[in-house]
């Protein structure tokens, strides 16, 4: 059906293409491109020197009007429309060596000086850099060659060619002199797309039927099974995880345990929702700030989203200052939000003017505003949470609420937000401290007897209570509030109980802001310190007329003292809370510029007008039309993920410096179509490019295609592409029948070798998983960032620390030992022979079951002798030293020479190439 | 397989000749993990080998003088007041409080209000022809002073530990970066086939406070990442194979996958078929000479015992007779770390008098042993062989929480500390840069951290300017933005 569309216009395109190239042809081939011509000789000679970073003798090609500006000289760099007065030209044709251009460089060739001469001469165009644009949906190219002119036979590339995509692709390959190649077989194809849309091998009756299957469209249903299957979720949070640098511990030294699966199960069922990728880009982005439930309180899954810019670091490292790892966090979350979506390298732009894209150093800081108004503060357990209440503790959250809905329902949103955040509160990390005082926790206030500090610039307003998070094994001591000043008046008497607990305290009405100043008076126990986490000046419950009051204000303590599950989410500061953002002179935190205000680039479409200038304006501006980089970047990504290389090769920079899309036009395609057609749907986006010819191709290649394109840019044949490091460990477990479907919940731990995790001060362990657990996918696994899972490290998974676009593939001696010898591959073997024994009588029946069951294809006869000669030489060792057999068994009851034999045979198949590999 | 070898060259050959290097890195990581993994096929040396040559002639590179390097981290930081740096005018200080103008907008680690000054806790004389000053705690190394260049005036920017490493390793105190062992396989490759290029040894009971990516490989490909080879379990991780499996069956399974995946290759033509192949011929080999070199039990008694080293123990000073047995066998890049060196004061195991005594009692002699062995065997001159830490210690004595420490202690210090180097290209019986009369600040020859990197870099032949890695937009270097050659240590 896409076919006949274009068909119709077919014949107009023709003569609108033909008169055009006559028009080039004639007149404007010697026009110079200022992207394709003059952009990569100004980064590769000039801009290290004249662009963001230095701009030496004030001459700077970043910006447009730069150029044209004379420089300390006087004399301007770039005239247009004369060459010959361009101080440019001049400095790079000049002999004197003080003069000439680049300084202490390789010198410009011919070529090089007759692109720039001729770009000045014709009036030194100045262009976006192609990603950045606005892009509307290309034309897709015909395939009507002079052969069949007008489309009427049905032959040949026609007949071929599935989608749109096809023809972008032959488009190309024609160009190169390059012929596609023919469909995969079944076997194979169906392998490939279930490996990539779900990262786990078909079953063998799924292959059978798909290969027996004649209806027209058998590819289609299968595809269609697979985007419905709970795998596809599991497959593309992989990917995301890595964009998310999602892990289940808070980095750094000490790299304690956190509690972040609820995020991950988060993406997971966003995936399986098919949650159109606009929706998903807001929640996580700005979950916090989008639509309340009845009490006031944003969406539980909106604020699970959140999670995704709570996966930065947090330092629990002695001495460290958390407000610069704070600061660290916030530039992560920058950086990381313009690598994901962007496909822009915007870390640079925090010292300086980005070295080659024109983006000043302001809008870097322009940009952190929309993100600096977080409440995380690096604090030691990582506030603020979204705690989860069990049992006894949700019926008392319940009763608070339902007493609040009855006295004075406007109450109701700040009580219930701090019943599931605790928010507001002013974190101990920020009091001045004064006598006998330190930090406890690198975060918190100890204090003990006759020790002070000051708590600066509260507003007590509206506060009727202080209520606080206190600890301490000291008897007896007692905690004063004075206003303004150490011996001022006393607005709170606190008895602090010897455990950790948060208490609620009134306070003497009081007007305005003040500084608060603590004493604390402990004469029974003088060397016990008094540990002071946060504390929050609040309003008093309504109702105290009420005689069940005392019994209420009782559950609301005790709720917030009791431990509840919880996870770090985002939650936005307001009021006396809000941040002010600086630029940070050449990057130094410490050393604050000017102020900024909320902000994107201007090298992109602007916000719109009636935006809110907070993250869920930024959010939504990521996702707009106008800013089609985004649908570009991402569709990039998912292609990237099934083809084993992107349309632009470097998935995280769309900017000058990397790499040129090989398809422009193909990549714009789908781009627009993802966002109109699609309406963000990645599962149609999905659709669309595994039904393409193009993907459906076999990867064989042979000596002219490998000549003429050895890394397959082009696209003349399918992709062929190692498994990641999770699909390495689900397909053993899958092909050999071990593999848990289960779903969801906290990180597993399943086998690894001793001694990975020694982390100083730290006791958590390794602590091997029971059951099913043990043979869960490797999207569940325990991510620790400084000591990871150590055979998905092997297979090139990162650790986690950032996010990281892309995966380069490694193939070293180390993978070969993982699949060789780690013991989850073992038992996979010796579950696999297992299997294979059932199958067949004979060996070579035994092998050649096992073989299918891996690759799902028949077994060539040269290869099944290789197999069967292993499988002898194996049998006759094990059967002349039996208790070898036995030592090999480990995992099932029977010990035989045979099921040890074919289990080395499975260790074999295990290893082959076609195996660890998409074909 | 001589066909294969040659389709395989053919192959790497396609790799090189890609105009943009990330490019190559974006398609053929097998050719390039061989480069490194092991630098030829089966030929003789690396420089005939096209493989070999990827490294070789990517860099703008000057002869090396140290084609190996040992690099020695105690973990924790020792003091350089009770080892190296002698200061006799701090025991006049002993005991009183802190001139105000060392605590003046400064932070620390731990130090509160106005600490003490602490003396130093040893006793020092002049050593060698060259009369370095030592003291009583290395009464081993004593003995090859004149071997030694020591940096007294080294400084850092980072006062706690896993940062500090990370700025000392990686050139920057994030995580991300790759690490000079990293650097080092991934600028000259390696000339064992049989041996990862960069192996890490730990001692001391904990991996190094920032974990793995102290010898991560950062954005670079993962193959130049350090192998940890470990003393207790297998050496390299799954390197044995299971019980139940002789060599003889490994030796089969593996000419059983490498036959299928050649009919694979011949069917289908991709050349990553061929690096697997030569992939698992090497694991096949790293299963036999990992545990070999590994294995100390054929080494003469006289070594062992000039070592201290009894077989079986997992110890720093049978680290550093591993390091000489890896070395030996043309590992790039051997990396050691003895982790217990945080002397605070705190414990009886962590202070600057009898905890760090102790260390230097297990420490010392097998360190100058290295040198000593290196030497006889002709290698110290083609190895550079580093000591040192993440920062100093003060001359103050720490006060944790205003407290007085139970032991003599000092807290972490970025201003001045010493290390050293030997062999590979550096002077014998040197000693570079001098501190104030209470060894706070570096007075002369102050070195900082990414100066002593650009310092090893030129000594294994690299410009540290000019050897760089494109990622995410930028060409990024060990050295980041900063870092000068120190001319004055250079033989």
């Amino acid at each position: 059906m896409v076919s006949n569309r274009i068909f119709i216009g077919a014949g107009v395109l023709i003569v609108a293409i033909s008169s055009f190239l006559w028009f080039s042809g004639s007149a404007g081939s010697s026009s110079v491109d200022y992207n394709a011509d003059v952009k990569p000789i100004l980064n590769k000679h000039c801009m290290g020197c004249h662009g963001g970073v230095k701009k030496a003798g004030d001459v700077s090609f970043l910006f447009e009007h730069e150029m044209l500006e004379p420089g300390k000289s006087g004399k301007i760099p770039v005239v247009r429309g004369d060459a010959h007065a361009s101080e440019m030209i001049r400095r790079i044709l000049s002999d004197d060596p003080d003069e000439k251009m680049p300084k202490n460089g390789t010198p410009l060739n011919d070529d090089e000086v007759d692109i720039l001469t001729k770009w000045i001469d014709e009036g030194a165009k100045w262009e976006t850099h192609w990603s950045y644009k606005q892009i509307e949906k290309p034309e897709v190219p015909s395939l009507n060659g002079f052969s069949n002119l007008f489309g009427l036979l049905n032959t040949g590339d026609k007949k071929w060619a599935t989608n749109e995509i096809d023809h972008f692709v032959l488009d190309k390959l024609k160009d190169k002199g390059l012929k596609v190649s023919p469909e995969a077989d079944r076997a194979t194809l169906i392998r490939r797309v279930s490996l990539d849309l779900t990262g786990l091998p078909p079953t063998e009756k799924q292959v059978v039927d798909f290969v027996n299957d004649k209806s027209e469209n058998a590819y289609e249903k299968v595809v269609d099974r697979l985007l419905k299957s709970p795998g596809y979720g599991e497959r593309w949070t992989s990917m995301w995880m890595d964009l998310a640098r999602y892990a289940d511990t808070k980095g750094y030294e000490s790299d304690g345990g956190r509690t972040m699966w609820r995020y991950r199960d988060y993406v997971v069922k966003s995936f399986n929702q098919d949650k159109p990728f606009d929706k998903f880009t807001i929640e996580q982005l700005a979950g916090d700030l989008l639509e309340k439930d009845k009490d006031g309180f944003p969406l539980e899954e909106n604020m699970i989203a959140t999670g995704y810019h709570r996966n930065t670091m947090t330092n629990n490292e002695g001495g460290t200052d958390d407000e610069e790892f704070r600061t660290a966090a916030q530039i992560d979350r920058v950086n990381t939000t313009w690598e994901v979506w962007q496909g822009t390298t915007f870390a640079c732009i925090q010292c300086h003017s980005h070295p080659y894209d024109p983006i000043p150093h302001e809008d870097y800081y322009k940009y952190m505003a929309f993100f600096n108004n977080t409440r995380d503060e690096d604090v030691w357990d990582e506030w603020p949470k979204m705690r989860f209440y069990k049992g006894e503790d949700s019926a008392r959250v319940e009763r608070v609420k339902s007493w609040i809905r009855e006295t004075k329902p406007e109450q109701l949103p700040e009580v219930t937000q701090f019943m599931k955040v605790m928010e507001p509160k002013i974190n101990a990390h920020n009091f001045i401290k004064g006598d006998q005082s330190t930090v406890l926790l690198i975060s918190y206030y100890g204090v003990k007897n006759n020790g002070n500090a000051r708590i600066a610039q509260v507003d007590l307003s509206n506060a009727d209570n202080v209520v606080m998070n206190i600890a301490t094994k000291a008897e007896n001591a007692v905690l004063s509030l004075h206003l303004d000043k150490l011996d001022g008046p006393v607005i709170s008497e606190i008895k602090v109980p010897a455990r950790d607990s948060v208490i609620i305290a009134p306070i003497a009405k009081t007007m305005g802001k003040h500084d608060v100043f603590l004493s604390l008076k402990s004469p029974k126990s003088p060397d016990e310190w008094v540990r002071i986490t946060w504390m929050s000046f609040q309003k008093a419950l309504p109702g105290n007329d009420k005689p069940e009051y005392q019994q209420i204000v009782a559950d609301y303590a005790t709720l917030l003292t009791h431990q509840a599950e919880s996870m770090p989410v985002i939650w936005e500061g307001k009021g006396d809370f809000a941040r002010k953002t600086n630029v940070f002179v050449r990057g130094n935190w410490m050393v604050k510029g000017a102020e900024v205000k909320p902000d994107v680039p201007k090298l992109l479409a602007p916000m719109p007008k009636d935006a809110s200038k907070d993250r869920v304006g930024l959010a939504k501006w990521i996702v707009s039309r106008d800013n089609a980089l985004t649908s570009r970047v991402i569709v990039n990504r998912f292609w990237e993920q099934l083809f084993g290389k992107g349309i632009v090769e470097t998935v995280e920079d769309f900017g000058s410096q990397g790499a040129e899309p090989t398809h422009p036009e193909l990549l714009d395609w789908l781009a627009v179509k993802f966002m109109e057609e699609d309406k963000w749907s990645i599962k149609k986006m999905l659709k669309t490019i595994v039904m393409s010819s193009t993907y459906r191709q076999s990867s064989k290649t042979d000596e002219y295609k490998l000549d003429k394109d050895p890394y397959n840019i082009w696209i003349s044949r399918g992709p062929r592409v190692r498994l990641s490091a999770e699909q390495v460990r689900d397909q053993a477990l899958a092909c050999s029948g071990l593999i848990s479907d289960k779903m969801y919940g906290p990180g597993v731990m399943p086998p690894q070798p001793d001694k990975i995790w020694q982390s100083p001060y730290s006791g958590e362990k390794w602590t091997l998983s029971e059951g099913e657990d043990r043979y869960r996918r490797g999207v569940y696994t325990y991510w620790k960032r400084t000591a990871p899972y150590p055979s998905m490290v092997t297979f090139d998974a990162p650790s986690r620390e950032f996010c990281q676009s892309r995966r380069i593939l490694t193939n070293t001696p180390l993978q070969a030992l993982v699949t060789l010898n780690d013991p989850v591959f073992l038992e996979a073997a010796e579950n696999l022979a297992t299997k294979m024994q059932k199958r067949g009588k004979t060996p070579e029946q035994q092998l050649k079951e096992g073989y299918r069951m891996l690759t799902f294809l028949p077994i060539e006869q040269k290869n099944l002798n290789v197999l069967v000669k292993v499988y002898n030489q194996a049998l006759d060792a094990y059967k002349k030293k039996p208790v070898e057999a036995d030592s090999i068994l480990v995992y099932g009851k029977e010990r035989t020479p045979e099921l040890a034999a074919l289990t080395i045979s499975a260790n074999v198949m295990l290893n082959l190439d076609n195996v660890i590999t998409k074909e | 397989m001589e066909k294969l070898r040659k389709e395989l060259q053919h192959a790497t050959l396609l790799h090189q000749t890609r105009r943009h290097f990330l490019q190559s890195v974006g398609f053929g990581l097998g050719a390039l993990g061989l480069g490194t993994m092991l630098d030829s096929c089966g030929t003789s040396s690396a420089a005939d080998s096209p493989v070999g040559n990827i490294a070789q002639s990517r860099i703008p590179q000057f002869a090396p003088k140290a084609k190996r390097v040992i690099y020695i981290h105690m973990a924790g930081a020792p003091s350089q007041l009770e080892l190296f740096d002698y200061k006799p005018e701090l025991l006049k200080y002993h005991g009183k409080d802190c001139p105000a103008e060392f605590l003046e907008g400064k932070k620390f680690a731990f130090i509160q209000g106005v600490p003490k000054m602490l003396g130093p806790q040893s006793r020092f004389a002049q050593y060698g022809q060259s009369g370095a000053w030592m003291s009583d705690y290395v009464p081993y190394l004593q003995t090859v002073a004149d071997e030694i260049t020591f940096l007294k005036a080294m400084h850092t920017d980072q006062f706690n530990h896993a940062p500090a490493q990370l700025l000392m390793h990686t050139g920057s105190p994030r995580l991300g970066r790759p690490s000079l062992g990293a650097w080092s396989v991934y600028g000259l490759g390696s000339e064992n086939q049989n041996l990862p290029g960069f192996i890490v040894l730990a001692s001391g009971g904990q991996q190094p406070d920032a974990g793995k990516s102290v010898f991560g490989s950062g954005f670079l490909p993962s193959v130049y990442q350090g192998v940890q080879c470990r003393t207790g379990g297998d050496p390299v991780l799954y390197v044995s194979d299971p019980s139940g499996m002789n060599r003889d069956m490994r030796k089969q399974t593996i000419e059983a996958i490498n036959e299928i995946n050649k009919q694979t290759y011949e069917d289908v033509k991709d050349p990553e078929i061929l690096t697997r192949i030569s992939q698992y011929e090497m694991a096949f080999r790293m299963q036999m000479s990992v545990p070999e070199v590994m294995d100390v039990s054929k080494e003469p008694q006289f070594i062992l015992d000039m070592y201290g080293v009894k077989p079986g123990e997992g110890t720093f000073a049978m680290n550093c007779l591993l390091a000489r047995k890896l070395v030996e066998n043309d590992v790039r890049f051997v990396q050691l770390f003895d982790w217990g060196w945080d002397g605070h004061g705190t414990s009886k195991d962590h202070n600057v008098e009898g905890g760090l005594r102790q260390k230097c009692r297990e420490s010392d002699q097998p360190v100058a042993a290295l040198i000593k062995d290196l030497k006889m065997r002709g290698l110290l001159e083609e190895t550079l062989i580093i000591w040192g830490a993440e920062f100093g210690r003060t001359p103050m004595q720490e006060n944790r929480n205003g407290l007085v420490m139970p032991y003599m202690g000092r807290d972490h210090h970025l201003d001045a500390f010493t290390m050293w180097m030997a062999g590979g290209g550096v002077k014998q019986g040197f000693s570079h840069g001098e501190t104030d009369e209470l060894g706070y600040y570096g007075t002369k020859g102050r070195v900082h951290v990414h100066d002593l990197q650009a310092t090893i870099l030129h000594l294994m032949g690299f410009d540290h300017e000019k050897f760089t890695y494109p990622f995410q937009g930028r060409n990024f270097r060990l050295t980041d933005t900063e870092g000068k050659v120190v001319k004055e240590v250079l033989a």
